[in-house]
């Protein structure tokens, strides 16, 4: 075994392998990119190496440095994470040369595997299900047609150096297979240098399912069931489960065993993973194979009980497998939901800055809830890195369960200072369609075409928001009413009716102290919560009619701001009598839209970040002003669209100086 | 007898009435709330005691002999916010435009008396269209006795004004000695001249709500210290001012438990601090994360933001918080910080309030503007406050404390009881890069000397230890026990004894 591994990628996953390699009894070496100086995968390595500046072609994709930083340290193996170098053949043919193990498959399997022509042919050979299509070079747009006919509409003409959407179109008749095959050939000769294309059976109602796989340098290999991944937002994975709805044991083993045999076509030595589309008839089809960890793989871990990082260390340090396929644990239901730094009511615009408060959910019991982060309280989201910033994975007995205890560990994730999309994954949480099972990748596009905003994360149980904040202003008022210096005998005294005031509407409760908490009376229905919260902590741990919840509060001048199942409502508690005045208070339309940014203080405006015409979103950067040899970055109030520039960069400029007009 | 009680209930109800239900409509049309119903939100339900419910106005001018409503516009009395007693005039719009006569004057200046007799705070809730021109001097004169009160009141008891309606002419120089003033949005304004003269003596045209409505005061002149939406929510607010301040100067801070624990360890204070020192942070998270629970009472939030003043608690007692913000203008000092400052350290120290101090100052504003507008004077009268206040002094420097403006804020020098530093802390005569440009100015043509001196000089002196050495720093903390180390120093300086030597007053550069 390995004594030192150096671990060559950054966040979550870095922390990840390190903590494996130090159960393991392994030393672990991270580099490291200027700006992840005080990152936390660097924190927890026991050596860590610069490699350079922040940009990852600078850093973390230089071969030579990740090379010379094992040579510095004496790592043995390095561990590619995903990402970065982790399916570059050249990298691990380059490292086997220097006498580094690559803690991944052999460079021959990648390299067969890289290549989404190549792999398909592999697949055919080794009798894996692959999408009809043809994969030869297609000589015009009317073979084209001729090929799609033969194949039956709907059809996919795909670029075959293709990714991420690009080069791909969907012809379901002859016209549309005609023109789609010309504009494609245009699209992957620019964007790839690369104009083949090929053609093949468009799957309805897709779902992307992909089987982990296992192999040794012995020849043996396993599947450990699948993952469906069918959750995404532009073809990014959003949500992960394991196992899949859809899938029953007599499909999971087909797949297995057709994933199993590619892995051995290509003689696979790591962990792996086989992607199909599945169509609503249940038939599937080879998509192509990861040859490194997944992001989700945690998912396959929680239900198998296995640890895939110590897997595929024990494998590249020429261990066996230490178990068979009949040895494979499928064990509940694992869910993972990608908490990214986003904001997912303006158009999941990425959202970087100072973490200022960060507690992911806490694991009472250390087996239902694991987090995966490179984040830490008070540290910094830069731009130059995904904006993933951990990972939450669930475990139950049922899918349920799982979702059940998802729904509460979103409930307990505090994220300050940055956006999250939690809300956003809160709202899919409850999803009828999700909580059923019932769909396919184009499940976000169809059930959100216009994006996402707060009105669609209704509140299930409206009454538990006014309950809450009726048991919080009672704390607040028993707080309020221990201050000293009040008339003796005249003693503050806490009232039981109030009216909670949320989104404008006013609900009369009654509020009394019951037992360990209070019982809040509303439309006749007795609410008991009960909680030890205190006021500086923005989690509140509670029951309410026994049973248990949480949720996030925090105090907004007057009102208590609630967050929980995605929900963020606004709640202000008043007497009776202070409702009754409230009500005859003016309802102020929004401030006029400012149409122009102006200068907030005297200084040299060093950048104009947007130009006429360009649309901007709120909080989007607009200008950058210099004043005391410090920057500020100067962002939108509101969305808005640039009429003119007015002032450029380089000029100085005075206190409410006009920078840029809207329209 | 039943006779005589039956009296007095219809003479109660008329009374209560004001002015009239039309006008109580008319009123409430304007998005505002009659004088009754404001104290209703202000004071803890029914407590309110009512005096001068049957005052009666005695001019005889002008056919106001025929015109008496009791209360004369204005509501008097006492109550308790939270149990602690206040007093309270809200004047009464309704009644003759809420216009101040002599009488009503009178009526003002008996819960003022009263208010210092028993050493509690009055709040004024104004809402007047000025003098009772009928009376002519009377009511001038009227007007002048509120002042002399509110000036014998300053540093006693706290005072509080909202401003709920128009407040013009000589009316505005009452809420103006008053501690605090609040206004309502697009309902209260307040000038010494009105739209109309301004136009006719300078033909500028402007607005009442331009030229002094809610967020004019609170983001240009700095009259006001807060800004709300609507009438509920300032006496709501007023309500929460209120739970900060001790009753008078005769009292410490009060006192409100917490269960929030001293030794809280926050550690992403640790990384506030930036590592570039020219990239700014915003001040206010380290404010909310050492205060109790999270409780900071901002004032004037929207005027001067380069430096933050405010009232929090720490272990549950009040304190006064004044923070250079990072975030605007680097947190330097300028004309309006200095003034800002200046004014709430000395409210503090009159209530022995003990003032937090958290420092990153790069220095003063340079500029012509600074210059002519008098910085001197001006930046003085914030040195003057620190150097003269006796109540516990704790300062806490984060990053800069470069130049004059490290020995302003509230230094050892004069007399901070407990000063610490942050790691980061950055105690010298200003910047390095300024004072290699001068102490080597021979180099200046050579980068790279240049930068192995500044180098050299930062080494030196940018870290909180050279200050240490000489003890102008107590102790050199770990950002993440700021709270504890805060706490504990307040603790020790509970009983501080310290008295300046006798004298009328001193002189203020004003």
């Amino acid at each position: 075994m390995f004594t030192k591994i150096l671990i060559a990628n950054r966040g979550e996953i870095a922390c990840r392998v390190m903590k494996t390699a130090r159960k393991m009894g392994i030393k672990t070496v991270a580099v490291y990119s200027e700006a992840d100086k005080d990152a936390l995968h660097v924190e927890l390595a026991d050596e860590a190496v610069c490699i350079g500046p922040a940009a990852s072609k600078e850093s973390y994709l230089v071969m030579d440095k990740i090379i010379a930083a094992c040579k510095q340290t004496g790592a043995q193996a390095v561990h590619p994470g995903y990402g970065f170098l982790s399916e570059n053949a050249e990298f691990s043919r380059r490292l086997e040369e220097e006498g580094i193990k690559f803690i991944g498959p052999k460079h021959y399997s990648v390299g067969k595997m890289g290549d989404k022509i190549e792999s398909k042919k592999l697949a055919l050979e080794a009798k894996v299900n692959t999408i009809p299509g043809y994969n030869e070079a297609i000589s015009g747009p009317d073979e084209a047609v001729k090929i799609a006919q033969g194949i039956g509409y709907p059809v996919m003409i795909k670029a075959s150096a293709g990714g991420g959407g690009k080069g791909l179109r969907v012809a379901f008749n002859d016209q549309e297979a005609f023109e789609g095959f010309s504009s494609c050939v245009n699209e992957a000769k620019n964007a790839f240098g690369d104009d083949r294309v090929f053609i093949e059976k468009f799957v309805l109602e897709p779902r992307h399912i992909e089987i982990q796989v296992l192999g040794d340098s012995f020849g043996n290999y396993v599947y450990l069931n699948e993952r469906d991944c069918s959750i995404q937002r532009r073809h990014q994975k959003v949500i992960e489960e394991a196992p899949s709805p859809f899938i029953d044991p007599a499909t999971r083993k087909a797949m297995g065993e057709q994933a199993v045999a590619l892995a051995r076509a290509v003689n696979y030595e790591s962990a792996g993973t086989v992607e199909f589309v599945v169509g609503s008839d249940k038939s599937f089809y080879f998509l192509e194979m990861n040859t490194r960890l997944q992001v989700e793989h945690p998912v396959t871990e929680k239900i198998t009980g296995l640890d895939l990082v110590e897997q595929m260390i024990r494998v590249a340090a020429g261990e066996k497998l230490s178990f068979t396929q009949a040895d494979v644990k499928l064990d509940g239901w694992a869910m993972e939901c990608r908490i990214n730094a986003e904001d997912p009511f303006r158009g999941f615009l990425p959202s970087t800055g100072r973490l200022v408060r960060f507690d992911p959910p806490a694991d009472s019991d250390g087996e239902h809830v694991r987090v995966d982060t490179g984040v830490y309280d008070g540290g910094e989201i830069s731009m130059f890195y995904d904006s993933m910033i951990a990972k939450l994975i669930v475990h139950g007995s049922t899918r349920d369960q799982a979702i059940e205890r998802m729904r509460e560990a979103l409930n307990a994730f505090v994220i300050r200072g940055i956006s999250s999309n939690i809300p956003f994954q809160a709202a899919l949480m409850q999803h009828s369609r999700f909580v059923a099972g019932n769909f396919t990748t184009a499940f976000i596009a169809e059930e959100y075409p216009k994006g996402f905003n707060s009105s669609m994360v209704p509140h299930d149980d409206p009454a538990m928001l006014v309950a809450v904040a009726g048991f919080v202003h009672r704390r607040y008022l028993e707080r309020a009413s221990r201050i000293v210096g009040q008339l003796p005998g005249h003693e503050f005294k806490i009232g039981q009716r109030f009216v909670v005031i949320i989104g404008g509407n006013q609900h009369p409760v009654t509020v009394t102290e019951q037992g360990n908490g209070c019982r809040i009376t509303y439309q006749g229905e007795h609410y008991d919560v009960e909680s030890d919260w205190h006021f500086y902590n923005p989690l509140m741990k509670g029951t309410l009619n026994g049973r248990p919840f949480v949720m996030q509060v925090e105090r907004i001048g007057l009102k208590y701001r609630l967050m929980h199942w995605g929900t963020l409502a606004e709640a202000e508690v008043v007497t009776a009598r202070a409702a009754e005045l409230m009500a005859l208070m003016p309802k102020k339309a929004a401030p006029d839209l400012s149409k122009f940014l102006l200068s907030p203080m005297p200084g040299l405006l060093r950048e104009v970040a947007v130009s006429v015409g360009q649309d901007v979103k709120a909080g989007e950067k607009l200008a950058v002003i210099e004043a005391m040899k410090m920057e500020n970055v100067l962002k939108a109030e509101q969305d808005g669209k640039v009429k003119k520039v007015v002032a450029s960069a380089g000029t100085s400029l005075s206190v409410d100086e006009v920078i840029i007009e809207f329209e | 007898m039943h006779d005589i009680i039956h009296e007095l209930d219809r003479r109660r109800e008329a009374a209560r009435l004001g002015g009239g239900q039309k006008r109580i409509d008319s009123q409430h049309a304007k998005g505002r709330l009659t004088a009754r119903e404001r104290i209703e939100v202000l004071l803890d339900e029914g407590t309110f005691e009512e005096w001068d419910m049957f005052k009666a106005h005695r001019c005889n001018d002008f056919g106001m002999q025929d015109q008496q409503i009791p209360g004369d516009g204005v509501v008097t009395g006492y109550g308790t916010i939270n149990g602690r007693l206040v007093f309270i005039f809200s004047q009464d719009f309704t009644v003759f435009g809420g216009s101040l006569s002599e009488t009503h004057a009178e009526k003002i200046c008996k819960v003022m008396d009263h208010a210092m007799k028993a050493g509690a705070p009055v709040i004024g809730l104004n809402d007047s269209g000025g003098a009772r021109i009928q009376e002519g001097v009377a009511s001038l004169g009227g007007y002048a006795d509120v002042f002399q009160r509110n000036v014998m009141a300053s540093g006693v008891i706290p005072q509080i004004s909202l401003i709920m309606g128009p407040c013009a002419g000589g009316a505005v120089y009452s809420p103006a000695m008053t501690d605090f003033i609040f206004m309502v949005k697009d309902s209260s304004y307040m000038f010494v001249t009105g739209p109309e003269v301004v136009k006719t003596v300078t033909h500028e045209e402007v607005t009442a709500e331009e030229l002094g409505g809610a967020v004019t005061h609170n983001t240009k002149s700095g009259v006001a210290d807060m800004a709300f939406e609507n009438d509920v929510e300032a006496l709501m607010m007023t309500r929460r001012l209120f739970n900060y301040l001790p009753l008078s100067n005769r009292e410490k801070a009060p006192v409100r438990p917490t269960s929030d624990p001293t030794d809280r360890i926050e550690l992403s204070l640790d990384t506030l601090v930036p590592d570039n020192p020219n990239k700014p942070y915003d001040m206010k998270e380290l404010i909310l994360k050492v205060a109790d629970d999270g409780d900071f009472f901002e004032l004037q939030p929207d005027y001067a933001k380069n430096i933050v003043i405010g009232l929090a608690r720490m272990e549950g007692s009040t304190v006064g918080i004044v923070a250079n913000q990072p975030l605007v203008l680097a947190g330097c000092l300028d004309i309006k910080s200095s003034i800002k400052a200046a004014r709430f350290v000395r409210f503090c120290d009159a209530y022995n309030i003990p003032v937090v101090t958290f420092v990153d100052v790069p220095g003063f504003m340079p500029g012509t503007s600074q210059e002519f507008g008098g910085i001197i004077k001006h930046g003085a009268k914030l040195l003057y406050a620190y150097a003269e206040c006796t109540v516990p002094k704790v300062t806490v420097i984060t990053r800069k404390a470069y130049g004059g403006a490290y020995d302003v804020m509230s230094s050892k020098h004069l007399r901070g009881d407990v000063n610490l530093a942050w790691p980061s802390a950055e105690i010298a005569v200003m910047g390095p890069k300024g004072a290699v440009e001068i102490i080597f100015r021979d180099e200046k043509n050579d980068p790279a000397k240049i930068a192995e001196r500044e180098a050299e000089y930062k080494a030196k002196f940018a870290n909180p230890f050279v200050a240490g050495a000489r003890g102008f720093i107590d102790d050199v903390i770990q950002p993440h026990e700021t709270r504890k180390r805060i706490c504990r120093s307040l603790a020790m300086l509970r009983e501080k004894q310290l008295d300046n030597p006798w004298r009328k007053h001193g002189n203020i550069p004003l």
